[in-house]
């Protein structure tokens, strides 16, 4: 407990040096509008983020998140050029489409005992080829570029008092309903039984492949979420939309400190670790460094986290033999 | 310990049998591991079962259990009678809990949490758990108990001792009426031990039945009512409380029958210049101080139960364990151990659990074979093809590996070969010196055969051998000289003297001289 508690705080720290280090370089950091376009920048991975932190609570990964945006938005724009179905109609059924995507990466990674890395990987491949088979097409077969003018769609991804974007609002409800199901229902209790102990899970009566396949599902919605918002707030969509995200979310869960080999974490942390990537990458655009650099510094601090992870590990546990070899030392002696 | 606080005598305990079971048989593909044995439990008893290595206790708790199901025999318990197919799961629900180190808790949860996983006690009308309900009936139950623990502490700041107890507790909400505990004592402190001998003593009195399973047999004797023994996959004898004594128990556990044969060995000392000198060697809660000479062309036995530190002891020495204090010299020079320098001056290992340690199952014998022997297969960095071959059939040959083939995937090879194909890694090498920890486990006798004829001619030919082994007939017939571990101590050292596995197992266990010259 003490140790997670421990992490935050340097998280948070670390930020407050960031903030406070890059608004006396540069002070259109801390105004009110980049404040906000960062946080909704931070949203966006956020949202994904929140249901790949269940996948990875149950020691998975799942590689489709930024194939499902994709199609997502895709599904999306082709309801608003071809049909005058209103949003409320609509929105349902693309976000049915992740949760679809999720279905299928659950079901082949349970029912035949597949790796869960290859089989999200077999379907980031197959959801990016169908993202760009259903891309709406000039008269020559080029993908269009679609640009959205329906105004309840653009609802999503614009701002609302304070200057607040609905896609941040979006992401803290989501986070806080997501934190209080997995630490206060039985379900969550399952995922983290899941993650940390499969075997005992199971004779403890848990239907653990049904565990697995209901957070591939929920990482489908939260990433067909995101899509919604992503594309109402860049009022376009290109079938290439999401690609790479994997990189930004997998960086928030890992910095949030949420294991790689499942059973720890939790969606607090998550949604620190978006807020601080969202920083470093506004702070590098601030500092007027290439937004190139960005992807070398996220995966410089993915390495960097996990090193720090596993050091903490072996730390505590050479701590703790110490102090057993302390208890046994006298008494192997007097035997 | 007086007699008195050995618990309650027989008589006064009732004589409801909890658990039935009668001629119970299982092998697994040909090998009768269990052979018609008769086992039965009392309601509310402390019951050890003692056996050597592969007498059948461990597979006789598995059918307990559900982890393996028998082919033959009746099994009643709690006047229920047990089907063949009965799951793990099928024998929680019937009050039949299996205390394992750690095994089945789930860390990163509190201990409430984990008592109360897919049980958790919801709020009225939600699907939302009452975690101040829950944590309040956790700690109810603790408190009920006397254990030391706090219910909402998380799994991973416990000791190995207090998972034991949560696990216990768990099993206790399980409202489990027997309970297995399979070498709990294994990695515990001597004040652990105590605490959880209190508190099986308290399930006892709670009329809850205790299946205690141990090579302690000052353990045994200070908790059992009654001990069932076990050799070869037969029952022995059944003792009851007075009967109950640790040199009873290793006479049944060992035999007459294999005394008159194997067991009894003469050791004749070996006196060729000394190879390897060891002295006062200590790794820090592994082993202590420990000195011995090993001779030219010596087998050196190590003997000592489960945790005395003996394959502690020959992985420091070969190198992959540091040593925290002492010396070594190797052919009169100071040494310090490391794998490279040990495979560079002929020193080799054959590890314990081939599968993990030996071999890689998914390569070819000749691979297997190379792996060791790059320096000499590629002197610059390159492997000849050639020279693989060469050394490969070589190995073959001598360790007579079938199928002769030395492309052949060792994962497909039977246990036997495969540890030839270990051993052959080695021989084709020049040795000096080779380290063995328990080489023939799950091997077959014909095959055992040849591996000891192997071990002896490598050993006549100059080489200098330490074996560790728990298989009694094995180190008392191969040893020249057997050294005796006893909690990371050398406690015994035969040399130049009859030598049966009983001497062997009464040292180990800490039976002390006097109690020998009374039995």
């Amino acid at each position: 407990m003490s140790s997670h508690v421990k992490r935050r705080l340097v998280l948070g720290g670390l930020m407050l040096v960031i903030i406070i280090v890059l608004t006396l370089i540069n002070p259109v950091f801390l105004t009110m509008g980049n404040i906000q376009k960062m946080l909704q920048e931070a949203a966006q991975t956020g949202i994904v983020a929140i249901g790949f932190t269940l996948v990875m609570i149950t020691a998975g990964i799942d590689m489709s998140i930024g194939a499902i945006i994709a199609i997502t938005s895709m599904v999306s724009i082709n309801f608003l050029t071809y049909t005058k179905l209103p949003v409320f109609a609509f929105v349902p059924v693309t976000l049915l489409v992740g949760v679809f995507a999720g279905l299928f990466n659950g079901f082949f990674i349970t029912r035949f005992k597949l790796p869960e890395f290859i089989v999200t990987l077999a379907t980031k491949g197959i959801l990016s080829g169908l993202a760009l088979v259903i891309a709406v097409k000039d008269s020559m077969g080029f993908v269009q570029n679609v640009y959205i003018q329906n105004d309840s769609y653009l609802w999503f991804g614009s701002q609302t008092f304070g200057g607040i974007y609905r896609t941040t609002i979006a992401f803290l409800l989501l986070g806080i309903a997501t934190q209080f199901f997995l630490k206060n229902t039985k379900t969550g209790n399952n995922i983290y039984a899941t993650g940390a102990n499969p075997g005992a899970a199971r004779l403890t009566g848990i239907d653990t492949d049904r565990v697995v396949v209901g957070v591939y599902m929920f990482s489908g919605l939260t990433a067909s979420i995101s899509a919604i918002f992503i594309s109402s707030r860049m009022m376009t969509a290109m079938p290439e939309l999401g690609l790479g995200s994997e990189m930004d979310v997998i960086a928030s869960v890992v910095i949030g400190g949420t294991s790689f080999s499942g059973g720890y974490g939790d969606i607090w942390g998550t949604m620190m670790g978006a807020v601080f990537l969202a920083l470093i990458k506004n702070g590098i655009l601030k500092l007027g460094i290439s937004p190139w650099v960005q992807p070398i510094v996220i995966g410089g601090l993915i390495v960097v986290t996990v090193i720090i992870d596993v050091w903490q590990k072996k730390l505590g546990e050479a701590i703790r033999t110490r102090a057993r070899l302390r208890k046994i030392g006298p008494t192997a002696k007097a035997a | 310990m007086d007699v008195q606080s050995r618990g309650m005598q027989g008589e006064a305990r009732s004589r409801e049998i909890l658990l039935s079971c009668k001629g119970i048989v299982k092998s697994y593909n040909g090998p009768i591991v269990l052979d018609h044995v008769d086992f039965s439990v009392y309601r509310g008893e402390v019951h050890s079962l003692v056996g050597e290595n592969g007498a059948g206790k461990s597979t006789l708790i598995k059918i307990i259990t559900g982890a393996t199901n028998r082919n033959e025999g009746d099994i009643i318990f709690d006047g229920k009678p047990i089907p063949l197919e009965f799951s793990r799961r099928d024998a929680q629900a019937a009050g039949i809990a299996c205390i394992y180190q750690e095994l089945s808790l789930i860390p990163g949860m509190t201990v409430a949490q984990n008592i109360f996983l897919g049980k958790e006690p919801l709020m009225r009308g939600v699907r939302i758990i009452d975690k101040k309900a829950m944590n309040r009936m956790a700690q109810d139950l603790i408190d009920r108990y006397q254990f030391p623990l706090k219910a909402t502490t998380i799994i991973d700041d416990l000791s190995i001792a207090h998972r034991q107890l949560a696990e216990i507790l768990k099993a206790l909400s399980d409202k489990a009426s027997l309970m297995i505990m399979d070498e709990p004592t294994s990695s515990l402190t001597r004040t652990e031990v105590e605490m959880l001998f209190k508190i099986i003593h308290m399930l006892r009195d709670q009329n809850i039945s205790v299946l205690y399973v141990s090579h302690r047999m000052e353990e045994v004797y200070h908790l059992s009512d009654r001990v069932t023994v076990l050799r070869d996959g037969k029952l022995v004898d059944v003792l009851e409380r007075d009967r109950i004594s640790p040199a009873e128990i290793i006479r049944l556990m060992i035999g007459h029958k294999l005394e008159e044969k194997a067991v009894h060995h003469r050791l004749v000392p070996k006196n060729g210049p000394v190879v390897l000198e060891v002295r006062n060697i200590t790794s820090l809660g592994k082993f202590e101080d420990i000195s011995f000479d090993l001779h030219e062309g010596e087998i050196l036995g190590i003997g000592g139960l489960v945790g005395a530190g003996r394959t502690e002891l020959v992985r420091a020495l070969y190198g992959i364990d540091p040593i925290d204090a002492g010396t070594v010299r190797y052919l009169g020079k100071p040494y310090v151990p490391s794998v490279q320098k040990a495979i560079a001056s002929g020193i080799g290992f054959i590890p314990e659990e081939r599968r993990r340690q030996g071999i890689l199952p998914t390569q070819t014998i000749r691979t297997n074979i190379a792996i060791t022997n790059l320096d000499v297969i590629a002197p610059r960095h390159v492997t000849s093809r050639k020279r693989e071959q060469e050394l490969a059939m070589d190995g073959i040959k001598v360790c007579n590996v079938k199928p002769a083939d030395p492309l052949h995937l060792v994962g497909n090879l039977s246990g036997g070969n495969q540890q030839k194909v270990v051993l052959a890694k080695w021989l084709v090498r020049n040795l000096r010196l080779l380290f063995i920890d328990e080489p023939t486990v799950g091997i077959d006798i014909g095959a055992k055969e040849e591996i000891y004829e192997h071990i002896q001619r490598l050993a006549a030919s100059g080489v200098s051998i330490i074996l560790v082994s728990s298989d009694l007939p094995e180190l008392t017939r191969l040893s020249d000289r057997v050294l005796v571990l006893r909690k990371g101590r050398i406690i015994k050292e035969f040399k130049d003297c009859v030598l049966t596995g009983e001497k062997i197992l009464r040292a180990a266990s800490g039976i002390t001289e006097e109690v020998e010259d009374e039995a």
